[in-house]
């Protein structure tokens, strides 16, 4: 009695180190999975589309100022001043034409005539006519001198000012309340600050998230070998099968609940050339998703048509519930022998349960949606001499993916070896 | 007979489902965004307000006018001296002499000076008045009119004509609302008929598997029963492929700004719209470039079309062959182990769905910054849908794999 004690007490609190070191690393996975998932959701946030590319405002902003610029650095260059010369003096030309005209028209009155004569005494239309050129260019030295050429500047750009006042749309006021929102939340006060924190923020967390998990499956790995060493000590098999469950369903929980798929598809750049001057909108995210196995259920559930629900909770049933069961069964199923339900469970419910299929699903899905949104994102980049876009795609599989496979290929071993720890079920099928 | 009720059901589902899809296509044509935003007809009319608006309206603010006063009296004054320095040039000839002195009797500069800043304020004025801008903006109306009159605006405005008209002469309606109207009655009819038949199709199956509950004692008659059962699950499998499964409809919920004074809103804009059965996926994947993406289509291909008919087949093979042959590993796999993986099917579009069709994110978010998102320009996805064939995708999985564990129970021959 006391031989089989002390290695079982040993052979607990070693394993059972493990096994806190897994819950302890698969907890961290998790909070920093979430942690990314968050942060991620706030940057696509305040990065979207729709405060970008979508919006009026920004649009205004940009080119308001290409024209500001335009109309500050404008002067006039001598070939305008030629032709607005030459426009002046035909203007003058038909204006004096018209004048002398009108007054060699017949007059009637005493006035008129009188009037005529002293016009053609006084006035050679001729000489007028002549004079024109010089109060042309007169006109024209005193409408490009700096002084003048200020003055028209700074009425044209108020008036460019009274239009722009009076194009708009409503994102402003949401802009201003995402953005204030984030900047509090993330302790910044400008865009490049708060890109420079999430960036370094994610850089921390991915390291981390990689180190936890790859610590989490290294614990269910030894403890897979210290099964192996122990495997001809037969009393102590028990005892290492429901531990072995325990990890299992760690796994299993901490596969369930951090992220399994990210996609991310955003316009990292549109450049344009507008009036010899770039207009640049950068890093639109257009579309932002990370979900868990769990957050795809409830995203399922939560929906109002009732095939969604269905699916949900078919899901729901085959991915969570069953798995779950069978582990629980399995654990039963060693101390209470005979019983049908936690038989069919045990060993006969593996048709049922989907966490296998699932796994192909959500590599299926990921392979797909990828190669679609990268087909669609590449028909959306240009490059041509007035524009260039460039779309990037940053679709990945997360760790809960690769926790959730971890898993799957746990319970295929451990159902391999609860076949031949417990003969007894096999040799009642066969008798049967 | 149950399996006739059933055939045809299908055949309705179908139909119907086919036809659905060519409404929704029609829908969305009609909603289409080359027809709203995209459409030179809808901004012709508010560009000319717009232009109306500006020139109309066109008003120079106390601090503008006066700073052109001050350009126009300046460049009055330099005509002025330019004018008295002429006059007062010295002149040779008598009758220039005496020209000189009667100007300079007659014309008083001091006093044209002095009258300057009054011409100026009226040349502004004359710019400035009511009158002269409504002839402005008739002028610039019937300029712009010439240029809409262009060949490329012509040709997309007829194009657009074009596919509205025989829009209407399809529906035998005479007006956008209306036709709207019609769609929508009548997608609503072909949905809830899609959906009796769809649950009559899942009525009879249900038939079925009471019959096996009823006959569980009459084991002479399983057999039958089951090669019966067999041709049911085909039929369910023909209509889970073919009928449409998934509808994507992406679209941009509103646009609303306003634009140089006048106010421009567009709703509900669909920029792209698709209805798609697992072959249509399927279709898709392999137009795809990539191998990768082949590679999903040929797995799908074989979980919804290989491994179920092969299944179905060595399910049949099982019962009534040979022990030999009942008993070869291959056909015990499909036969009771392929069942499961028709499901990574339909894992795989519920997780598209909530990563495509749920795709709430941006407005939860807002949501919970207290923004209302109906004046953002958001792109939405949310009228994406799952549609009958999914259904009936699901219970022919769920139908098969029930079935398997009947075929296990009355199997003469060892099922492991």
């Amino acid at each position: 009695m006391m031989r089989t004690k002390l290695p079982n007490i040993l052979l607990i609190t070693g394993l059972g180190i493990l096994l806190a070191g897994a819950v302890w690393f698969g907890y961290q996975v998790h909070i920093s999975a979430k942690a990314q998932q968050e942060i991620k959701q706030d940057y696509s946030l305040s990065n979207s589309v729709t405060f970008g590319l979508f919006s009026v405002d920004q649009w205004r902003d940009r080119l308001s100022e290409v024209i500001d610029h335009q109309i500050n650095g404008y002067s006039i260059t001598p070939e305008q001043k030629k032709d607005m010369q030459a426009a002046v003096e035909k203007e003058l030309r038909t204006l004096v034409a018209k004048t002398v005209a009108e007054i060699d028209k017949p007059q009637k009155t005493l006035g008129g005539k009188l009037k005529k004569m002293a016009f053609h005494t006084l006035v050679d239309s001729n000489a007028l006519q002549a004079q024109v050129k010089p109060f042309a260019e007169t006109i024209i030295q005193k409408v490009s001198s700096p002084a003048s050429q200020a003055r028209l500047k700074d009425i044209a750009a108020s008036k460019i000012g009274q239009l722009e006042n009076q194009t708009y749309d409503h994102t402003s006021e949401a802009n201003a309340k995402v953005t204030n929102y984030i900047y509090q939340k993330y302790h910044v006060s400008d865009p490049i600050a708060f890109n420079k924190t999430v960036h370094t923020r994610l850089g921390v967390i991915w390291r981390n998230t990689i180190k936890n998990a790859c610590s989490m499956l290294g614990c269910v790995l030894l403890a897979l070998a210290f099964w192996w060493l122990m495997r001809k000590t037969v009393q102590l098999q028990t005892t290492l099968f429901v531990i072995a469950l325990l990890f299992a369903g760690v796994l299993l929980v901490v596969g369930l609940t951090s992220p399994v798929i990210e996609v991310d598809a955003r316009i990292q750049s549109l450049k344009f050339m507008l009036l010899g001057e770039q207009v640049i909108f950068q890093n639109q995210v257009l579309f932002f998703q990370s979900k868990s196995i769990w957050d795809i259920i409830t995203t399922l559930l939560s929906q109002q048509k009732p095939d969604a629900i269905t699916v949900g909770i078919l899901i729901l049933l085959f991915i969570v519930v069953l798995p779950l069961l069978r582990l629980l069964a399995k654990g039963i199923q060693l101390f209470v022998s005979n019983n049908k339900v936690v038989d069919y469970l045990a060993f006969e419910a593996s048709k049922w349960d989907m966490a296998d299929v699932m796994i192909v699903g959500m590599l299926m899905t990921y392979i797909g949606l990828n190669g679609i949104l990268k087909s669609q994102l590449a028909n959306l980049n240009i490059h041509n001499d007035t524009l260039t876009t460039n779309t990037v795609n940053y679709t990945s599989l997360q760790p809960g993916y690769f926790i959730f496979v971890g898993y799957v290929f746990f319970e295929l071993v451990l159902s391999y070896i609860l076949k031949r720890i417990t003969p007894g079920y096999v040799s009642r099928r066969k008798k049967k | 007979m149950l399996l006739c009720v059933e055939g045809f059901f299908a055949l309705r589902l179908y139909t119907l489902s086919t036809q659905q899809e060519q409404i929704k296509q029609d829908y969305t044509d009609i909603n289409n965004i080359t027809l709203g935003l995209m459409s030179v007809d809808n901004w012709k009319d508010k560009v000319a307000d717009i232009v109306s608006h500006q020139v109309k309206h066109f008003k120079l603010t106390p601090k503008q006018k006066e700073e052109l006063q001050v350009e126009v009296e300046q460049v009055i004054n330099a005509l002025i001296n330019k004018a008295e320095a002429l006059v007062n040039k010295p002149q040779k000839s008598l009758g220039g002499k005496i020209k000189q002195l009667a100007i300079k009797t007659f014309v008083n500069t001091d006093k044209i000076r002095a009258q300057v800043p009054e011409f100026a304020r009226s040349i502004i004025a004359k710019v400035d008045n009511p009158k002269q801008k409504a002839q402005l903006s008739t002028l610039a109306m019937t300029k712009f009119n010439e240029a809409q009159h262009t060949g490329s605006l012509d040709s997309t405005h007829k194009a657009n004509q074009s596919l509205t008209d025989k829009m209407y002469r399809r529906y035998h309606v005479s007006s956008s609302d209306e036709l709207d109207h019609k769609l929508s009655t009548s997608l609503e009819n072909i949905r809830t008929e899609t959906y009796d038949y769809c649950f009559g199709m899942l009525g009879c199956i249900l038939a079925v598997l009471a019959c096996w509950w009823f006959l569980r004692k009459r084991v002479e008659l399983h057999a039958v029963l089951f090669i019966m059962s067999l041709s049911f699950a085909f039929i369910l499998l023909a209509v889970g492929l073919t009928a449409s499964m998934i509808e994507v409809d992406a679209r941009i919920k509103s646009l609303d700004f306003v634009l140089l004074g006048e106010h421009i809103h567009f709703q509900n804009q669909v920029l792209f719209y698709e209805s798609k059965s697992i072959l249509g996926v399927v279709e898709v994947l392999f137009k795809q470039p990539a191998a990768d993406s082949l590679a999903v289509g040929f797995l799908i291909l074989c979980f919804s079309i290989l491994f179920p008919v092969t299944k179905l087949i060595s399910t049949g093979i099982h019962l009534l062959s040979k022990r030999k042959l009942a008993e070869n590993r291959i056909i015990k796999f499909f036969a009771f182990q392929s069942g499961k993986w028709s499901m990574a099917d339909v894992i795989v579009i519920a997780i598209l769905m909530t990563y495509i069709g749920l795709n709430g994110l941006l407005d939860y978010q807002l949501a919970s910054l207290n923004i209302k998102s109906d004046e953002l320009t958001v792109l939405t996805t949310n009228n994406t849908a799952l549609q009958p064939g999914y259904i009936i995708f699901i219970s022919f999985v769920l139908y098969g794999l029930i079935l398997s564990t009947i075929l296990k129970a009355i199997t003469p021959y060892d099922a492991h």
